[in-house]
C-alpha cells in the first residue's frame, strides 16, 4: 500500500479501517533521525566544493558549512495504520514539524474510534487543544444504554465531519 | 503478562527521557503504537457463542474500552569487527514501556501527548521562515512603489 498523498486522506481511511475492525487494527507512529551515509557526506562535500564556480555571481555562494550541517540529518514521522487480520495498511510520511500537532490530534479522534466512544462533532474548531473531558462523559453514557442508535450517531458524525473538511 | 503497564504521568516522564534520549544520540527511532485492548481484568473475552450470534459485535461494544499505548526504540550496537563506517554507535538496550488509557481520560491524554510529541520531535523540519520574510519584503518594496 503506497503511502497516503494527504494527511486528511490517511486519517479519513483509517478512521473507516477503525469502524470496520475496530478491536484488531492498531496505529505505529515511528520518529526516526538517520544520519547521512559517509558516501552521501563526500558527495555533498564536493558538491558544496564546486558550488561558487558553477554560479558565477557575487551573491550566489552561500556559506557552504551551515548548508552542510543543515542538511546532515534527515527526521521523518511515518503513521502506519494496519489490520492483521484484512492485511490492510494505511500509511502516511511527513517531515514537517509543523504537521506533528494536528497529526496527534487526529491520532486521538482515531483513539476514541479504539475506545468505541462516540464521535465529538460540536468542538471540531480545536479538539487537540482543548481538553473535552466534560463533553465526553454525557456521550459515554448515551453509548452504555444501547449499542444501536451510538452507532448511527458514529457514522452520521463521520459525514458531518468529512463536508467540513471539504469546505476548508 | 509480566511487564506492568506505567501510569500515564509516568508514562509521559518516560516518552520525553525516550525523546531526548533519541535526540542526544543524534540518530534513531521511537516507535509508539496504540490498539484496543479488549481482553481486560473485569470483562473477560466474549463467549464463541455470542461471536456466532453477532459477528460485528465488537463495532458496538456495551462499554468503552480502554486504549493500550506502547513506546520503544531499537537496541543498537557497536558493529564491532566491521568496516562499515558510521560505526560511532554505542551498545542501546531497547527501551520499552506500555500505558494503559482510560476512556474518560482519553482526550486529556492526548493534549499532553500531542505535546510532548512536538518538543521530542525536535528534529522535523521547521517552518521556513526565510521565504516570509522575503514575501514581506517584496509586497512593502510594491507597496512604495505604488506610493511614488
Amino acid at each position: 500500500m503506497p503511502d497516503s498523498k494527504s494527511s486528511a486522506e490517511w486519517f479519513e481511511q483509517s478512521s473507516l479501517l477503525l469502524k470496520a475492525r475496530p478491536s484488531s487494527t492498531r496505529i505505529t507512529s515511528k520518529y526516526t533521525v538517520l544520519k547521512p551515509t559517509a558516501s552521501k557526506i563526500r558527495k555533498r562535500q564536493k558538491f558544496y566544493e564546486n558550488y561558487p564556480k558553477t554560479t558565477s555571481g557575487p551573491t550566489g555562494s552561500p556559506p557552504p558549512e551551515a548548508a552542510v550541517a543543515a542538511i546532515a540529518v534527515t527526521a521523518t514521522f511515518k503513521l502506519k495504520t494496519y489490520d492483521p487480520v484484512s492485511g490492510t495498511c494505511l500509511k502516511y510520511q511527513t517531515t514537517k514539524a509543523a504537521e506533528v500537532g494536528r497529526l496527534v490530534g487526529s491520532l486521538g479522534k482515531l483513539g476514541r474510534h479504539m475506545a468505541a466512544l462516540p464521535e465529538v462533532t460540536e468542538d471540531i474548531s480545536a479538539p487537540s487543544e482543548q481538553p473535552g473531558t466534560g463533553v465526553a462523559t454525557p456521550t459515554v453514557e448515551n453509548d452504555a444504554k444501547s449499542g444501536g442508535p451510538a452507532a448511527e450517531q458514529k457514522t452520521g458524525g463521520g459525514g458531518g465531519k468529512k463536508k467540513k473538511k471539504g469546505k476548508k | 503478562m509480566a511487564r506492568e503497564h506505567l501510569s500515564n504521568d509516568e508514562f509521559f516522564t518516560q516518552l520525553t527521557n525516550l525523546f531526548e534520549h533519541n535526540r542526544t544520540k543524534g540518530h534513531g527511532s521511537v516507535y509508539l503504537t496504540q490498539k484496543r485492548i479488549t481482553h481486560t481484568a473485569d470483562s473477560d473475552a466474549p463467549s464463541p457463542t455470542k461471536i456466532l450470534d453477532d459477528p460485528l459485535w465488537d463495532t458496538h461494544p456495551e462499554h468503552p474500552l480502554p486504549i493500550l499505548i506502547r513506546a520503544n526504540n531499537n537496541k543498537s550496537s557497536k558493529r564491532e569487527g566491521t568496516d562499515r563506517p558510521g560505526t560511532d554507535r554505542d551498545d542501546h538496550d531497547r527501551i520499552k514501556f506500555t500505558t494503559v488509557v482510560q476512556p474518560d481520560q482519553l482526550d486529556a491524554f492526548y493534549v499532553r501527548y500531542a505535546d510532548v510529541c512536538k518538543t521530542g520531535m525536535s528534529a522535523l523540519k521547521k517552518r521556513d521562515k526565510k521565504k516570509k520574510k522575503k514575501d514581506r519584503k517584496k509586497k512593502k518594496a510594491g507597496e512604495v512603489e505604488k506610493k511614488s
